[in-house]
């Protein structure tokens, strides 16, 4: 199941939440439990087994590991156990395909690759059963005695899906003790609306535009229109995923949970290395205790610190899909990082504010379209038509026509993109009374407005007319 | 309580109030069986077998129903379409939003052009030294008629440059009534508003043309009995686009009083005097009225004919509003379907040899997808 969609929205959601809040505290998880199984269930009934035999192993490792790891030896060999489940079980349902691809590839054999449905929000569940593992290994953390709790963490529904990766040790109190408080609910409310909007009427638009233009032919879509589409897919991505971050943030506050933040305005960043800090937070943070730093980190060598951020990079890359592309996503990341920390990070610090905000943005649309094609005969030709050398022109006709059709949303997005929503925030505190709720009262209505329309979208997208005389 | 708080409870509130009406309304309201908008049946609500959970398909049909009959529905339908019109938007679901009210369909690149071509190449081939006078009758749509119409930096491609592609490779003579229709569209409309088809008076002027190329005097449409048998037509494009907001427009049928017709359709049977089945004015796919929507083969004739001709017309839903105009000079004219006609009618027209000519009519919009051009051959 889909936040963004009428089952969720009108259903699953008030349903859930009338329940959860019905029920003394004792029961919440178990309520909170159950639907996650359902929302799980609902497009995946089979993998479920495959999330619950995931946990279990976690579970069992936790609980062996607090019983037996007397010594340092012992606690490693359960770490390792836990580590090596995960990552065959991501392997395999993940990057079977593309391994044996590539291996076929190489060795000219032909072994048939298992042709597995990708699980939903496995690259998620067991980033976090890892998490689990590696801080009780580390002792930061105290086994989880209950499995019905653990599973609870594990599979809950806000996040199951895509992220924030919340780490046991951020949510393990909340698990065994929370409060519901009448004012987070609200707000928790108010963020999953606008994160709702951002997925319907920003991400999925923007969306639209992105593949008008990608199925243009090479050569007729100008060097203007190939950059606008690839603004256009990284508003696409920016919004649905921040959007998909919100919505579980907010859904976290109203039932009592506190999620990490997942994105601050990576579309404003300065530099490449500010990018990666307001960029998915919660997985390069991830990368960084998990891997990074255990491999030395920066505190190492030059060649050792070269070493480690290849390492970094390259699995950022490739856990953002099983493809080439995304590991020269990732690559590209590292290499761009490695010359800013030692090649020119100190003199692009020194370029005017708007020249280091330009050249970041420059550099992350070209990066989203490295990261959009698996392809790399259409990746190429892509990159020629954004420098007007794949037999096109740099100004076309038709890039008034996408203008036209989609310059509201493009306005819309660029708006929200930037940190325009948090100055005007800061502009309202110090206003005087009348104006704080004639602009409290506006807001209402802007979401109800929006709220009536992201509902008239969702239906519209089912809508699906017989057109029955075209002969 | 602060100030603050209650408006913060009030941006809250009213979508979660929105969300318990619609919710409970859902389950209170009666339930539709047919959507008159869509014209299709809505899903039902489907039973929860063990198979049908574990593959997931009981949750898709159960998502599908709560979609079907949400509360309002073809209120939210209108008024995303409303809403994206109003900012400015200039196509929806591939129709463009264009001047004088007009809803006009886009005409995409023809990926099948060759073989086309070469299904009608062979047709033509089977019927070589049959004495027959073969015409081949492309029909541009109102993208191509109206382009004056069309929202400003449209991208649309030339249907008349793949016409002449066709043309050329099919080796059969042409009719090109395209400069005829530009020469009247400034006149009364040529194509609905609302629909894919050619209004009877743009039918008309691709009838003129016909004549002309044929050697026929054109029945003046002053000469004939003209009647406006509805004012309140709604056609695909109006669904596809969903905006119901727009009017309805007239469909006017042309009678020439001195034919008298005999219509035998062979697939059901039914034999008749009359071009129009006007039991669909009554329904939504109202243009269905002319030639009784599909059959397979129909068998028109006319006694008082101005010739002995007759003709076999290979066609799609464009010539249906043609034919009323035809009738005058052919004594039979055989209207094949030929996505139903699976035969293939070179066989049928060789064994009649009363066929004096043949006419191949397809509009340029539907004939790249169209499954019916293969049944020809």
């Amino acid at each position: 199941m889909v936040f963004s969609s009428i089952p969720f929205l009108f259903f699953f959601l008030p349903l859930f939440l009338l329940l959860y809040y019905a029920v003394p505290y004792s029961w919440k998880n178990g309520v909170l439990l159950l639907f996650s199984l359902i929302f799980y269930a609902w497009g995946e009934p089979v993998y479920i087994f495959l999330m619950l035999f995931a946990s279990a192993v976690d579970y069992t490792n936790g609980r062996l590991m607090t019983r037996f790891g007397s010594t340092k030896g012992r606690r490693r060999f359960f770490l390792c156990c836990s580590v090596a489940v995960n990552l065959s079980v991501l392997a395999f349902f993940k990057y079977a395909d593309f391994l044996i691809g590539t291996v076929n590839g190489i060795f000219h054999t032909a072994i048939t690759p298992p042709g597995l449905g990708l699980p939903v929000g496995i690259s998620f569940f067991t980033f976090q059963t890892m998490s689990y593992s590696i801080d009780l290994y580390r002792r930061k953390v105290k086994a989880e005695k209950n499995y019905l709790t653990y599973l609870t963490y594990v599979s809950m529904f806000p996040q199951l899906v895509a992220g924030p990766i919340v780490r046991y040790s951020t949510v393990n109190q909340e698990l065994h003790s929370r409060k519901i408080k009448p004012s987070e609910v609200t707000d928790g409310f108010c963020r999953f609306l606008q994160g709702l909007f951002k997925k319907v009427l920003i991400a999925n638009q923007a969306g639209a535009l992105w593949e008008e233009i990608r199925l243009l032919e090479t050569g007729q879509a100008s060097a203007a229109t190939a950059w606008l589409g690839a603004a256009a897919f990284t508003l696409q991505l920016y919004f649905d995923f921040s959007a998909y971050s919100d919505m579980a943030i907010g859904m976290g506050w109203m039932l009592g949970f506190h999620f990490p933040e997942n994105f601050r305005y990576p579309l404003y960043a300065v530099s490449v290395t500010d990018f990666w800090r307001r960029w998915h937070i919660s997985l390069s943070t991830w990368f960084r205790d998990y891997v990074y730093i255990p491999l030395g980190g920066s505190r190492v060598s030059t060649a050792k610190h070269l070493r480690n951020m290849f390492i970094v990079w390259f699995l950022t890359g490739l856990w953002h899909g099983a493809a080439w592309n995304f590991i020269l996503w990732g690559l590209y990341y590292g290499v761009l990082l490695a010359l800013e920390k030692y090649v020119w990070g100190k003199k692009l610090e020194r370029l005017p504010a708007g020249i280091q905000h330009g050249i970041t943005l420059l550099i992350v649309v070209t990066g989203f379209v490295i990261f959009v094609f698996d392809d790399m005969g259409e990746l190429g030709r892509y990159l020629c038509s954004m420098a007007a050398c794949a037999g096109n022109a740099w100004w076309g006709g038709e890039f008034l026509w996408y203008l036209t059709n989609f310059w509201v949303v493009l306005a819309a997005a660029a708006v929200l993109a930037f940190p325009v929503y948090p100055w005007i925030k800061k502009k309202l505190e110090n206003a005087g009374k009348g104006q704080k709720t004639a602009a409290g009262l506006v807001t209402a209505a802007g979401y109800i407005m929006l709220f009536v329309l992201t509902t008239a979208f969702l239906v519209n997208d089912t809508y699906n007319p017989f057109l029955y005389f075209r002969f | 309580m602060k100030n603050e708080q209650r408006l913060r409870r009030l941006t809250a509130g009213l979508p979660a109030v929105m969300i318990l009406a619609l919710t409970i309304g859902f389950f209170t309201a009666p339930k539709q069986d047919f959507s008159e908008n869509e014209n299709r049946y809505l899903c039902r609500l489907p039973s929860p077998g063990r198979e049908e959970v574990a593959s997931g398909a009981f949750m898709e049909e159960l998502s599908a129903y709560a979609s079907d009959h949400f509360l309002f529905r073809d209120f939210f339908i209108g008024l995303k379409t409303r809403t994206e019109i109003g900012l400015g938007k200039k196509e929806i679901n591939g129709v463009y939003i264009a001047a004088d009210d007009y809803l006009i369909e886009g005409y995409k690149k023809a990926e099948n052009t060759e073989r086309t071509a070469g299904i009608l190449k062979g047709f033509a081939e089977e019927l070589e030294g049959e004495r027959l006078r073969m015409r081949l009758m492309l029909v541009p749509t109102a993208v191509y008629v109206y382009e004056d119409k069309l929202p400003a930096h449209v991208q649309h491609r030339d249907q008349m440059e793949t016409a002449e592609t066709l043309y050329k490779a099919a080796g059969i003579v042409s009719i090109d009534c395209s400069r005829a229709l530009l020469e009247q569209k400034e006149g009364e409309p040529l194509y609905y508003r609302t629909d894919h088809h050619w209004t009877t008076r743009g039918a008309y002027e691709g009838y003129r043309v016909f004549c002309e190329e044929m050697g026929f005097a054109a029945v003046p449409l002053s000469a004939m009995t003209a009647e406006t048998v509805t004012e309140d037509f709604r056609g695909t494009i109006y669904s596809k686009v969903g905006d119901y907001s727009r009017k309805g427009e007239p469909i006017t049928i042309y009678t020439n009083p001195e034919d008298r017709l005999t219509v035998s359709y062979q697939d059901t049977g039914r034999v008749t005097d009359s071009l129009y089945n006007l039991d669909y004015i009554q329904r939504k796919d109202k243009y269905s009225l002319f030639l009784d929507n599909l059959h397979t083969l129909i068998e028109i004739t006319n006694e008082t004919a101005d010739s002995d001709r007759e003709l076999a017309l290979i066609k799609d839903s464009y010539a249906n509003s043609m034919v009323p105009f035809l009738v005058r000079h052919y004594r039979k004219i055989y209207v094949f379907d030929t996505r139903s006609y699976k035969q293939g009618p070179s066989g049928f027209i060789r064994e009649h040899p009363g066929i004096t000519d043949v006419l191949i009519l397809y509009n340029m919009n539907t004939l790249d997808s169209d499954l019916g051009i293969r049944g020809i051959y």
